[in-house]
């Protein structure tokens, strides 16, 4: 998609690894930072964030725009972000689909909208505001979900396509967060995947979950497991390369640890242009289809 | 449903002091709601699907709070925190998009609450903790150096007029927290009954605090304003205490250690 090139394999940037990222000292192509922990005065994040930006392309991820709150946007979190932005001449801009403050107050989490018409058409305006005062598309992420909305009218990869072309955005396609709530809610992940306009999609996102026996939660503290690489797989066969981010927020792994399991993305992406499989979508099984009908997931 | 109704409701579900299971528990109403509002299933309830937000919520904040505070939580045990947190939330719920900022009224709050009857002296030791933090990433600046200073004129040295630099906090106590900043926990002395005043600041990228004595705590809140201090107002101010002679050399001493430890600007 225009505006967002493919950059390779990125990590997260996480405090453990500030100093040996600054210093240039990881392996991977490009690094993804959270918005919102550079969206301070001075100090050293911010001269972390200036290192790093010297040796590797970054983009910047938020976590709390709230594209989808009845709230208004909040526009001095924009201006601050405008401002990020100018300093750091990111590759581009994300932030999730979800809302995360509703009557003034912040939920420091990413909650789960209804997939309505009424929802769809407040998303689009918003981020076509974010857009014009940031002169840049954007990429909105899908979200890990436990919930479902029993009004909601659409499956949440429709919603998200209409929502792309409505808004003209693009999609940063967390494929964790597909098998999350495809477990979650006993959806079919491939269906997701091969729901989504490729055209639409600029990134993935990888990372591990945490199994509760009752249902899988979107921690970040583990390696990516195998069900999740099978469906990346997937994604790279169907929508061919996009940059590819690896998540790591708890229980972090050394640097040249968590670059190496990156980098399997990477081979992945290798392999799929050995065999000429990129963009043919040919339809294999992927663990963490339909889960109720399945019983307790374990 | 509308999206603002869906919103308010899951938002006064999920943010509540009690979970979602206790809520419908007591009343029926808010069961309805539930039911009308999320779908369920056999592995989890329409009530238990929105516990796991409400989980999230509650323990996101609390263990950004509970390592932005170590040491007070430390003080308190973890039992005693997770219930200041849950008074806290409900009583001064986040209202700013970062997550640093969601424990910056916790210090105030933590005066007034039931646990400082025991130990009046923990929200002054949290308002450390706290300035500490806001201090870490504060806006930059670039201290005065001793090199600078030489360069000035003898007759012109009088004129410069200092200001702090902005990552720095004043903090007045009521007791000598300081004192047990290295402390491991609850079982240390508490501090003395003893003012004192905290000068917290950046340097480079390391954070400092240290107490302030009798002419510092008197001048710093004067550098610290907009305007600053000129030198020789910082002298002539001193000379009550120390003397004509006494006052300049104590003028010249304070500068030189507020400029070593970087806590200076000069303004034109």
């Amino acid at each position: 998609m225009d505006g967002f090139p493919d950059l390779g394999t990125g990590i997260g940037l996480r405090p453990p690894h500030y100093a040996d990222v600054a210093a240039g000292r990881a392996r991977i192509d490009w690094i993804e930072v959270i918005t919102e922990n550079f969206m301070v005065e001075g100090g050293n994040p911010r001269r972390v964030l200036r290192a790093v930006r010297e040796r590797y392309p970054v983009v910047l991820h938020g976590v709390s725009m709230s594209l989808g709150s009845v709230d208004p946007l909040d526009e001095r979190y924009l201006d601050g972000l405008a401002a990020l932005a100018r300093e750091t001449e990111p590759a581009w801009i994300s932030d999730h689909l979800c809302w995360s403050s509703f009557g003034g107050h912040s939920a420091h989490d990413l909650w789960p909208l209804p997939y309505t018409e009424e929802a769809l058409r407040h998303v689009a305006a918003r981020i076509a505001r974010v857009q014009e005062r940031l002169g840049r598309r954007i990429l909105v992420e899908n979200v890990s979900s436990y919930l479902t909305y029993r009004h909601s009218t659409m499956s949440e990869w429709e919603f998200l396509g209409a929502l792309a072309e409505t808004a003209d955005c693009g999609l940063l396609l967390d494929v964790n967060n597909v098998f999350v709530s495809a477990r979650n809610h006993g959806f079919d992940p491939i269906a997701f995947l091969d729901g989504v306009p490729r055209a639409r999609v600029g990134q993935f996102h990888i990372a591990g979950h945490s199994d509760k026996g009752t249902h899988l939660l979107d921690t970040h503290d583990h390696p990516v497991c195998d069900d999740v690489w099978a469906l990346y797989r997937h994604a790279v066969r169907s929508f061919g390369a996009r940059s590819t981010l690896l998540e790591r927020d708890d229980d972090i792994p050394s640097l040249d640890e968590l670059c190496a399991e990156a980098r399997r993305a990477a081979a992945m992406t290798a392999e799929a242009d050995r065999v000429g499989e990129r963009g043919v979508s040919p339809r294999e099984p992927v663990a963490g289809g339909p889960g109720p009908s399945q019983g307790p997931v374990r | 449903m509308k999206l603002s109704d869906t919103q308010a409701r899951f938002q006064a579900l999920v943010t509540a002091r009690d979970s979602v299971e206790a809520i419908v528990a007591r009343d029926a109403q808010a069961r309805a709601s539930v039911e009308e509002m999320v779908v369920g299933d056999a592995r989890l309830s329409a009530v238990d699907r929105l516990d796991v937000y409400a989980g999230m919520y509650f323990v996101r904040i609390h263990d950004v709070l509970a390592q932005e505070l170590a040491r007070t939580a430390a003080v308190l045990g973890a039992e005693a925190f997770h219930g200041l947190v849950t008074d806290y939330l409900a009583a001064c719920p986040p209202s700013h998009p970062s997550l640093r900022e969601a424990g910056a009224r916790l210090p105030n709050f933590l005066a007034g609450h039931p646990l400082a009857a025991e130990r009046p002296w923990l929200a002054e030791l949290a308002r450390l903790e706290r300035a500490r933090l806001e201090v870490f990433d504060g806006p930059d600046a670039a201290p005065v150096t001793m090199a600078a200073l030489r360069e000035v004129p003898p007759e012109r040295f009088g004129l410069i007029r200092f200001r702090l630099i902005p990552a720095h906090r004043l903090l007045t106590n009521r007791f000598a927290v300081s004192e047990i900043w290295r402390s491991d926990g609850p079982g240390d002395a508490p501090p003395r009954a003893e003012p004192e005043t905290l000068i917290v600041w950046r340097r480079d990228v390391t954070v400092f605090h240290r107490p302030a004595d009798a002419d510092e705590a008197r001048w710093l809140p004067a550098l610290a304003g907009a305007d600053g201090l000129v030198f020789t107002e910082l002298g002539a101010s001193l000379a009550g205490r120390h003397g004509l002679v006494g006052a300049a050399r104590r003028a010249f001493e304070l500068s030189a250690l507020w400029t070593a430890e970087e806590l200076l600007l000069v303004s034109d």
